[in-house]
């Protein structure tokens, strides 16, 4: 987090590899937020780029001193990603959720057996087809607590709402993901 | 405490983060277990936690990072001609590159050496594959001979020491360590220490040791046999 702020200083100052070192350390995961929220390999690419793009424009304006630059980079991911909703919206009432483009998931993880492999890859583009029908308010909030893994209080900072709110959409994500698995044929083993 | 259907589904989450006083979860547990229609949710959700904890990362395409870049940085400037030709030699003159470069050549030098190589006359027979093979076979069989040799030596050393100090511990004797008149002079019994035979066998055997030792490894051996035959000078 330290790292973080003393880079963006560099940065400020003009430094062109401390921009690449923010670059190589926050795009993978904003890459995922970005392709767990839209659901295709494609549209995470652009709009990481995007993401990126704006925060080189406006780094000038993150103050250490309101919290840690990750979650200023989410926040300025998941607006960008509500905007990308509302934009899209008209259009992907034509498009069938066939068009989306998948991307190869990194399932090579040490320790785990082929089968395992298999059954995760399986569940986890279950769960990605299930998170798309999700509202976007209780699909970004299930993003980043159960697969972002973020604190109660940096998602209360990100999507800029109390903490009652943040509980109460994680909440109710889970039980509707949870529902939406369910009418698809999944079912706990 | 009584629980509800609507205060299962409120709580879920705190349920599954464990945020729950023991009260609460008793009365949650307690509901869950007799309840059709909130047992089937609770299983749902916990299975779908555990299998989005167990979903990884997505790796981005390498060239996000660079279109990254390229978009904010501007694109990375490419050189042809000389220039590229130039920037290469540089990058040959950096002290990374040396190193590199260095630790290869050893490494390299160390292998052709192990596989047999003659660097004092250099045939060209001696980079054939069988050749190598059966040169590196030798060596390794006789840094193995070496091996065994040493700790076996080691060995024979100790063994040797061991008898010596064993024997130093001994009382070479009857004055020393026996008074003349003993208060504890019993009757029936031979006076002080058995003598000799005992001890001289071990002496004796200590001696063929050493001189077996003193054939195979004279520098080492040599002063012990030096001291050995002074001390059996010295006793009676």
């Amino acid at each position: 987090m330290e790292q973080d702020a003393q880079l963006v200083q560099q940065c400020l100052q003009g430094d062109g590899s401390a921009w690449e070192e923010l670059v190589r350390r926050h795009s993978r995961r904003i890459f995922n937020i970005c392709y767990r929220f839209t659901g295709n390999g494609a549209e995470a690419e652009d709009l990481s780029q995007e993401v990126f793009l704006r925060v080189y424009r406006t780094v000038g304006s993150y103050r250490s001193a309101h919290g840690g630059f990750a979650t200023w980079v989410t926040s300025v991911t998941r607006n960008l990603l509500i905007d990308h909703y509302r934009r899209t919206k008209r259009d992907r009432q034509t498009d069938s959720l066939d068009d989306a483009m998948p991307v190869v998931e990194n399932k090579e993880s040490a320790g785990r057996r082929p089968d395992e492999q298999v059954l995760l890859g399986e569940l986890s583009s279950q769960v990605q087809t299930a998170l798309k029908k999700l509202s976007p308010e209780l699909r970004e909030a299930v993003i980043l607590r159960d697969l972002q893994q973020l604190e109660y209080v940096e998602i209360q900072h990100v999507l800029a709402v109390p903490e009652g709110t943040v509980k109460s959409r994680i909440n109710r994500g889970r039980i509707e993901l949870a529902r939406i698995l369910q009418q698809m044929g999944v079912r706990p083993s | 405490m009584t629980w509800t259907c609507e205060q299962t589904e409120a709580r879920l989450s705190d349920y599954l983060d464990g945020v729950m006083t023991s009260e609460e979860r008793g009365a949650f547990d307690a509901h869950v277990n007799t309840c059709e229609r909130c047992a089937p949710m609770v299983a749902s959700v916990s299975h779908l936690l555990l299998s989005m904890h167990a979903m990884e990362q997505i790796e981005p395409p390498p060239r996000l990072v660079y279109a990254i870049l390229d978009q904010t940085l501007g694109p990375r400037e490419t050189l042809t001609g000389w220039r590229a030709v130039l920037a290469w030699v540089r990058g040959i003159g950096s002290v990374r590159f040396a190193y590199g470069a260095l630790s290869m050549v050893a490494t390299l030098a160390i292998f052709v050496t192990a596989a047999g190589f003659n660097w004092r006359k250099p045939r060209l027979a001696d980079l054939r594959p069988d050749v190598i093979y059966r040169n590196a076979d030798r060596s390794a069989h006789l840094v193995y001979g070496k091996g065994m040799k040493f700790v076996n030596d080691l060995r024979v050393v100790n063994e040797i020491q061991s008898r010596l100090r064993q024997d130093s511990e001994i009382p070479t004797s009857n004055e020393s360590t026996v008074p003349q008149s003993s208060p504890d002079k019993q009757p029936g019994r031979t006076e002080g220490t058995p003598s000799g035979p005992k001890q001289q066998n071990r002496a004796n055997d200590v001696m063929r040791r050493l001189e077996v030792l003193a054939e195979e490894m004279p520098f080492v051996a040599a002063p012990w046999i030096a001291g050995a035959e002074a001390g059996s000078r010295r006793m009676p």
